[in-house]
């Protein structure tokens, strides 16, 4: 018992040692390691996975999906590949100032937008969904969408919503309850792989 | 208490202070905008050429959508970018046909290598120290420039060099183009497994310097003198996609194949009959079967033609080489030699390879010609199930553009370097490595020492890179345009094409690109030689020339068929091409096979030494990737290391041990490596594969087992320049304990149900 | 009926080359353990190449035979789990769900064919080698056991595809990495619920044996025995 206590944490320490990298040092060391492992990329990743916390994500631009869907918009304008493969996309600052070259340009978080774009930089956009790499879960949308699931389902409705908040909790259950009530399959690989 | 609860309380106390930084943008690198737009999660497969060694597969590369971390603009942060996740063979292409053997699969790991050079490098320590500084691409292209201006200026154009592993296609012409267009001498080519021995046979015998094509999944019976065709010589994807279709592709009809060489290799461990035959008496083999189908009528005696005409007492029926005369020379019995005679003439078509250790004896030339007139015997050249030349790539005749006295091997550069008159002031390097390639005696690393700049174009520091003054990192293939005309493989013609498959990580460019640049800031005659402005222009150009030609697409005009042939890999001939056999180029007397000259007195250094291409570092040039080095030799299930191949009845004598450190001399060197004792090799051989040894070649080879090239004597074959790294005798002693790493060496022994029927 | 995936592996065209090894590392994330770790023999190739020797030279016989997860139908692997990591997938597949596997290794020691590997440490890569891994497969940690999983995620994949198009897989159509490799078509991959699929027709050959079949594994890896000249029969 004892000895499983230090063993646990031991790995959990010994998975993160942040490697030596002079030449980068003006980076913190957990980004730039010249190394890359699996599992948590840094002791914080291991701890709050472990008592199964998220921070919550710090949007460099507050977007707001609740203006962009009023107007008309859907989903799938920005989310593209949603129902093509595993992932959507998250658009680049480039696809949001094809609109916003011309639209509301005085708004400070567009300002903020157009100054990332003139400086030659992505949004850095922040995780909200998305499984850890130790949950070894193989999502994949598009079957989800051609079944006809609703993005809300999962998501929340965004219509609701400014900054995309983590309103559902991505939990086994939840998962296998839905796949049980659509007798869609609950065998382990279906995800884990 | 829960064990959960306890565990939990447990690790919250030495972790709570790493929880911040996380999930904010403030705490992270930068994110550059995307170059290119892809789909998450979606792979596309775009066509590619494998370049890791001559065959010239076509290959399909799986990209998708990742986050590299990148220096743009000397800023460090993430670019979301398509990246090549993973290599297959083109089913479309006719050399590899959607396969790939395991080399090509590790060619995704020297795009993304970390110790690729990243920028144009300038040395700082002295040479080979491998202290360098990074330099901007302008000042880079700015030295070389006066480096060359240099010579110009004081009309020493034919001070300067080019170094080459052998290239074909587009880059072959940039290359010679400038070569001529500054006046140099054309560039020299070196590579260590380089057939010309083979190349300059199939010339004298058939007219063609080129590989032979061969067509195992029609053939009935397959004899290989020591060609390990179906690892790593000539195209050994296409070669074993062949031989698969001539064991069990057509039902009821099985061919046989039988391998003749002194250690059982990795093709030699699939044959049906295995016949052991010491080095250098090939050709006599090859003789006393023709010898044998000639006496008892098997063929016509004019069936040879030509190729049988340039062997000495072929007309008279070969009365030196009957197989009761020979069979102790050849180590074979006369009755073996007359029945696998017998059932190669009779299964039909047959068809006779050699190469490798059988043409690196120093009768080498002799035993090729030997084989050939066998296979124009057989009937075998041009036909279905046989071999063919001349639908690929062949040696251009040398360029006239050659001064006198030019140095146009490894061997002439040397010489004029250590005797200091005519020799090269600056040498440019792409790619070859000859201070790993050839032997110790040969002098190449104190020779290469005393030009007074290099510059190199390759990716990695090598033993000879290691002595460059500059280095101008070309692209990866992955991140190239990629053209190639293989020599050998398919019957058809092949043209392969690919744009780069992915966007450069690093701050590298396109060896062509930066000669053109180079050339243009030059002026006068290098620029008018070079007039494109990029390479896929000059590509693009001699490319579409093909589109008038019968073949794998049909376009309206030259801009569709260039973008057709990028789509798939290349373009190819409609129809399989069977030049006419036998129109052989050669003049005087006809050849009689020599005996094999080794290098050390017997009594001194009673083993045969045979060095052999690795299955995964082939000639040692893919040493650096941790995939190769950890991949079990099929044979020796060694991984990240290299061994002494040394008969169990040999060992035992010797009081050799599996695993013991054993020093192998000749008379121009001695190594130390592990033994490995089996019994696939002959009792008076050593062998070991080649690719270990490097002193510097990146942090996964360097400094790991030892180079049998290092210690060859500098003898040559016969009638060639090319290097008989098969004829030298060594000396084996034990040393001590030592160790050998090997995959699943405590694993049983052979399972009941898996023995032999 | 589900799909019951199998192999056959014709011993009479392997070369040994090897690519099935290599291509396995590229598409399931298999980490290079190091020299110092290999010494250990914790080398982690869920396909390798055995090869025999008989006899002396130069008598000497050879014969390579890649040997992987057979996927068993009666696992020794799946029984001896405590957490039900190792499992019997509806498609007949031995799963390793590795959320679940604590690391006791029970199931290595029960496989008899040695094809179950361990990861002693964490996995890495020199940074930008980890580039090269596949999105689509997990990469496994420290104290968590791997083995062969017929590429499970290009069946997935396949199944996802085939189910877009309102249809059943098509025979052929699923490569595991190893099978799309080999150079001389020695693998050959399929549904053995389809008596009519080339892996049924193949297995159904009078050279086909079942590695250690006489344990009761039923092991869904056929192997058909190497061949010798002009035996001319018809598989």
């Amino acid at each position: 018992m004892i000895l499983g206590v230090i063993v646990l944490t031991g790995a959990i320490l010994g998975r993160t040692m942040p490697a030596d990298d002079s030449s980068t040092a003006s980076q913190p060391a957990a980004q730039t390691s010249p190394i890359f492992t699996t599992a948590h990329r840094t002791v914080g990743d291991a701890v709050r996975e472990f008592f199964g916390t998220r921070t919550k994500p710090v949007q460099p631009i507050a977007y707001t999906h609740k203006v962009h869907l009023a107007n008309g918009m859907q989903c799938t304008d920005c989310h593209v590949g949603v129902d093509q493969g595993p992932d959507a996309r998250i658009p680049s600052v480039n696809f949001c100032m094809t609109c916003h070259q011309v639209i509301a340009t005085d708004k400070p978080e567009i300002k903020k937008l157009a100054a990332y774009r003139a400086r030659g930089e992505d949004i850095p956009w922040q995780r909200v969904y998305g499984f850890e790499p130790s949950a070894h879960v193989k999502f994949n949308h598009a079957p989800h969408i051609r079944a006809g699931v609703d993005c809300a389902k999962c998501h929340g409705d965004m219509h609701t919503q400014t900054v995309a908040e983590r309103k559902v909790d991505h939990t086994m259950g939840f998962c296998v309850e839905c796949h049980r009530q659509n007798n869609a399959s609950v065998d382990c690989v279906t995800c884990h792989f | 208490m829960q064990r959960r609860d306890f565990l939990k309380i447990s690790a919250a106390g030495g972790a709570a202070a790493a929880l911040e930084g996380c999930g904010n943008p403030d705490h992270q690198l930068i994110r550059f905008i995307p170059e290119e737009d892809l789909l998450p999660g979606i792979a596309t497969w775009k066509p590619s050429i494998c370049t890791l060694c001559p065959a010239g597969c076509g290959t399909l590369v799986r990209v998708m959508q990742g986050e590299a971390e990148v220096v743009r603009n000397g800023q460090l942060g993430i670019l979301k970018m398509g990246l090549a996740k993973k290599i297959e063979g083109n089913p479309a292409h006719p050399i590899n046909q959607g396969k790939l053997c395991p080399r090509g699969h590790a060619a995704l790991q020297v795009t993304y290598h970390p110790d690729r050079i990243k920028t144009p490098l300038q040395r700082t320590g002295n040479r080979g120290s491998g202290q360098f500084k990074e330099i901007t691409w302008d000042e880079a292209i700015k030295q070389l420039v006066s480096q060359l201006s240099a010579l110009q200026a004081s009309k020493e154009q034919g001070r300067l060099a080019l170094l080459a592993s052998p290239l074909r296609g587009e880059r072959r012409t940039v290359l010679n183009n400038f070569a001529a267009g500054f006046k140099s001498a054309p560039p020299i080519e070196f590579e260590f497994f380089d057939n010309r021995v083979l190349q300059s046979a199939n010339l004298q015998s058939f007219g063609h310097a080129s590989l032979p094509t061969i067509d195992l999944g029609q053939s009935n019976y397959v004899i290989s003198f020591g060609a390990d065709f179906l690892g790593t010589w000539n195209s050994p994807v296409a070669q074993s996609v062949g031989y698969g279709h001539m064991r069990k592709g057509r039902p009821g009809q099985r061919g046989k194949f039988v391998q003749v060489e002194s250690r059982v290799s990795q093709s030699g461990a699939s044959a049906d009959e295995f016949i052991a035959c010491p080095n250098g008496v090939e050709g006599m083999f090859a003789l006393s079967l023709a010898h044998v189908v000639l006496r008892d009528k098997l063929r016509a005696g004019d069936a040879a033609g030509h190729a049988g005409s340039l062997i000495d007492g072929w007309s008279q029926g070969l009365p030196d080489h009957a197989p009761e005369k020979i069979e102790k020379q050849i180590g074979v019995s006369a009755a073996t030699v007359a029945r696998i005679a017998h059932e190669a003439a009779a299964a039909g078509p047959a068809v006779v390879l050699i190469g490798d250790a059988a043409t690196a004896q120093t009768n080498g030339l002799f035993n090729a010609l030997a084989v050939n007139a066998l296979n124009a015997l057989l009937g075998s050249v041009g036909k279905p199930g046989g071999l063919s030349f001349g639908a690929g790539w062949s040696e251009p005749p040398a360029s006239a553009a050659a001064g006198k006295g030019a140095a146009d091997s490894i061997q002439k550069l040397v010489a004029q370097l250590q005797s200091g008159s005519d020799a090269a002031r600056v040498l440019l390097l792409f790619n070859a490595n000859p201070v790993f390639g050839t032997p110790a005696a040969w002098g190449v690393h104190d020779a290469l020492g005393k030009v007074p700049f290099i510059a190199s174009f390759g990716s990695f520091i090598d033993e000879t890179s290691a002595l460059a003054d500059l280095i101008l990192p070309d692209h990866s293939p992955l991140e190239s345009w990629l053209d190639d005309v293989p020599a050998s493989g398919s019957a058809r013609t092949v043209v392969s094409l690919a744009p780069p498959a992915m966007n450069p990580l690093h701050d590298t460019r396109s060896m062509p690109d930066v000669l053109l640049d180079v050339a243009h800031q030059l002026g006068g005659d290098p620029a008018k030689a070079l007039p494109w402005k990029t390479y896929d222009e000059a590509l693009k150009a001699t490319f579409t020339t093909l589109y008038i030609e019968k073949g794998s697409q049909t376009a309206k005009d030259p801009d569709e068929f260039w973008k057709k042939a990028q789509e798939q890999g290349g373009w190819w001939s409609a129809d399989e091409k069977t030049p006419a056999p036998a129109v052989g180029k050669f003049s005087g007397s006809p050849a009689k096979i020599p005996a094999p000259q080794f290098d050390g007195a017997p009594e001194e250094f009673p083993f045969h030494f045979l060095p052999f291409a690795s299955q995964m570092f082939y000639d040692g040039s893919l040493a650096h990737l941790p995939w190769m080095q950890e991949a079990p030799d099929p044979l020796s299930s060694v991984m990240w290391g290299t061994w002494v191949e040394i008969n169990t009845r040999t060992a035992e004598k010797l009081g050799v041990k599996m695993g013991d450190t054993v020093e192998v001399a000749s008379a121009h060197g001695k190594l130390q490596a592990p033994a490995l004792v089996t019994p696939a090799i002959a009792p008076d051989l050593i062998a070991m594969p080649i690719g270990q040894g490097h002193e510097n070649f990146t942090r996964y080879a360097s400094g790991r087992g030892a180079n049998p090239i290092s210690i060859l004597a500098p003898m040559t074959v016969e009638s060639t320049q090319s290097l008989a790294w098969a004829a030298t005798r060594v000396k084996v002693s034990r040393v001590g304990e030592g160790k050998i790493v090997m995959f699943g060496a405590s694993m049983d022994e052979t399972p009941a149900s898996t023995k032999h029927r | 009926m589900a799909h019951q995936w199998g192999m056959v592996i014709d011993l009479d065209r392997c070369t040994g080359c090897e690519a099935c090894v290599v291509a396995c590392h590229a598409e399931n994330n298999i980490s290079t353990v190091g020299e110092d770790q290999a010494a250990r023999g914790r080398a982690k190739h869920w396909i390798r190449v055995e090869r025999y020797y008989e006899g002396e030279f130069p008598d000497v016989k050879t014969k390579f035979m890649p040997v992987l997860c057979q996927q068993c139908d009666a696992a020794p692997c799946e029984p001896v789990c405590p957490t039900f990591a190792s499992y019997h997938t509806i498609e007949g597949l031995n799963g390793q769900v590795y959320n679940r596997c604590i690391g006791t290794r029970y199931c290595a020691n029960a496989c008899p064919y040695n094809v179950r590997f361990f990861n002693f440490y964490n996995p890495v890569w020199d940074k930008p080698l980890n580039l090269q891994l596949n999105p689509d497969v997990s990469v496994r940690e420290v104290g968590v056991m791997e083995k062969c999983t017929f590429c499970v995620q290009r069946i997935k994949a396949s199944e996802i595809q085939a189910s877009s198009e309102k249809r059943d897989v098509k025979d052929g159509e699923i490569q595991p990495a190893c099978v799309q490799s080999c150079p001389t078509k020695a693998m050959v991959f399929g549904d053995l619920s389809d008596p009519q699929s080339e892996v049924s027709r193949l297995a159904r050959s009078n050279r086909a044996t079942k590695l250690l079949g006489e344990l009761g594994t039923l092991p869904k890896v056929t192997y058909l025995q190497r061949d010798s000249w002009h035996a001319g029969e018809d598989s």
